[in-house]
């Protein structure tokens, strides 16, 4: 299982994980969409074959032998885009054994390449997916033009065709209401900050995702040092609303109200879970309550109603399931 | 269409979700989307994700009765279906529609220059290599012949020496 999403990497107080994403297409080929299952099946094998030569460690699935549960369930660990566990025939994924690196085949574009880091570190997962884009590079011609770059099925993703992404747990910065105007202050960066489980007023577990919006005229270098130096200014925000919250006692009270529910609950839904996990998530960063973060980094996605079903492998209707979710957090939260 | 999961039941429930930030659509029949849990976790929100892309791109004049739709020889995408649709056929319709295209792209990034990486970098050999001696002096007399005819024959002169001077080091 991935270490990237449960690990405490660099500013783990606040940053979940970071991720690369390369958006390719091979010239010969139409794009996905104009492109038939053989052809699709062809280019696939050839990209496999690319790929599995240079690096042992990683895995060739095709996604139609894959249960749709456990492709929900994928896309809950972030290892796939959500579009990417919609229907389609003749899409693959290339996993790397510690899941840190991915490769999906045939979704918007012929190739999605992506790497993940626990905490903030851009470099290194740059580092990651570079190498695998130009494995796949020195074998196949990218669909390239000097004049506006990598050529991608959608306009919004030429030039670079990179999305550099920070995953964010903001609990403070949500409760005192500063997300829409930080959302509107990170636009006219070049930026997009939205919630990572779920859209709406306050997103499940107060976790977004920022990234940056424009891929062309901007090199790869720029729009990196761009979003850090933003995800920075962010993080230190954060932390000085932490610090002016935790010093009102009816917010610490709540804070141990959601550990005493998530302690011995017998039934957790996964939106009652995010509410309060994000409760304890602050206070085990903050070192209010002693439990490790990597644990509850961990039980964030594991906690997602696909991937409860794909540990337990059966499909439980949400009453089971939300049954067995609370048994699973006491466990965990337990001794 | 049948329900994605199951493959068995009439897909009943389309659900347009937003999935770590990201926008998805899945099908599926009533059971199935109790029990993959759609119901507690993803909030569906509805727009139209073709209407959405579609934005970006301007609408083309309206094309003159009897003129030929213009298509990619490649993918066989017109530029009105590139609208329609909000998504470039291949590599070829940028070439084809570059011109069309380039006020939406110059719309979505603000610019129309690319300014990172390089794909495709062939190795060192396509490097210029230097000039062979014959060929510095092949291209000398082209200019000498030039001069003369132009009758700039002080230039004639000095290319003339030049020429020598290089043959005699060989
Ligand atoms: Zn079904
Ligand atoms: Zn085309």
């Amino acid at each position: 299982m991935g270490k990237w999403y449960r690990d405490f990497g660099p500013e783990g107080d606040v940053v979940l994980s970071t991720r690369i994403r390369f958006a390719r297409n091979i010239r010969e080929y139409p794009f996905p969409f104009r492109l038939d299952e053989d052809k699709k099946k062809e280019l696939n094998s050839r990209i496999k074959d690319a790929v599995l030569s240079d690096n042992e460690n990683m895995s060739f699935i095709e996604m139609e032998s894959v249960p749709a549960f456990q492709t929900v369930s994928l896309a809950e660990r972030h290892l796939i885009s959500p579009e990417f566990a919609g229907p389609s025939k003749s899409k693959a994924l290339i996993l790397s054994d510690e899941e840190d690196v991915s490769i999906m085949l045939q979704e918007e574009d012929h190739l999605r390449i992506q790497a993940m880091e626990a905490g903030l570190d851009l470099e290194k997962a740059y580092e990651k997916a570079e190498k695998v884009e130009k494995d796949i590079g020195r074998v196949l011609n990218y669909a390239f033009d000097e004049r506006i770059g990598f050529l991608t099925q959608c306009p919004t993703n030429l030039g670079t065709g990179m999305r550099a992404s920070v995953m964010l747990h903001l609990p403070a910065l949500t409760k005192q209401g500063l997300i829409s105007r930080l959302a509107s202050t990170v636009s006219k960066l070049g930026l997009v900050i939205r919630g990572a489980y779920g859209e709406g007023s306050q997103p499940g577990g107060d976790i977004y995702q920022i990234s940056n919006q424009i891929t062309l005229g901007i090199s790869e270098k720029e729009a990196i040092f761009n979003l850090e130096s933003i995800v920075k200014q962010i993080i230190s925000q954060e932390r000085n609303a932490r610090k002016e919250l935790l010093s009102d006692e009816s917010y610490l009270d709540s804070i141990f109200r959601a550990y005493g529910i998530l302690k011995y609950a017998r039934k957790l839904t996964s939106n009652e879970f995010m509410k309060l996990i994000s409760l304890v998530r602050l206070a085990s960063a903050e070192k209010i309550i002693d439990i490790d973060t990597e644990k509850i980094n961990a039980m964030i996605p594991d906690m997602q109603p696909a991937t409860v079903n794909v540990r337990n492998s059966s499909m439980l209707d949400a009453e089971e399931r939300d049954k067995l979710r609370a048994k699973e957090v006491r466990e965990i939260l337990g001794e | 269409m049948l329900c994605q999961n199951c493959k068995k039941h009439e897909a009943t429930t389309h659900i347009k979700s937003v999935v770590n930030g990201e926008y998805t659509q899945l099908h599926l029949c009533s059971d199935c989307a109790g029990k993959l849990g759609y119901t507690d976790v993803f909030s569906g929100f509805g727009f139209d994700l073709g209407d959405f892309f579609g934005n970006f791109f301007s609408k083309p004049k309206t094309m003159l009765s009897g003129s030929k739709v213009e298509r990619c020889e490649k993918c066989g995408m017109s530029f009105e279906e590139i609208v329609k649709t909000g998504k470039i056929g291949c590599a070829d319709c940028y070439e084809k529609f570059y011109e069309m295209l380039l006020p939406s792209i110059q719309r979505i990034h603000g610019k129309t220059q690319h300014n990172g990486k390089v794909a495709n970098v062939t190795e060192p050999d396509e490097v210029k290599k230097e000039k062979t001696k014959e060929e510095i002096i092949a291209e000398l007399q082209e200019e000498m012949k030039v001069a003369i005819e132009e009758q700039n024959f002080e230039k004639a002169a000095e290319l003339r020496d030049k020429i020598k001077g290089m043959e005699s080091e060989m």
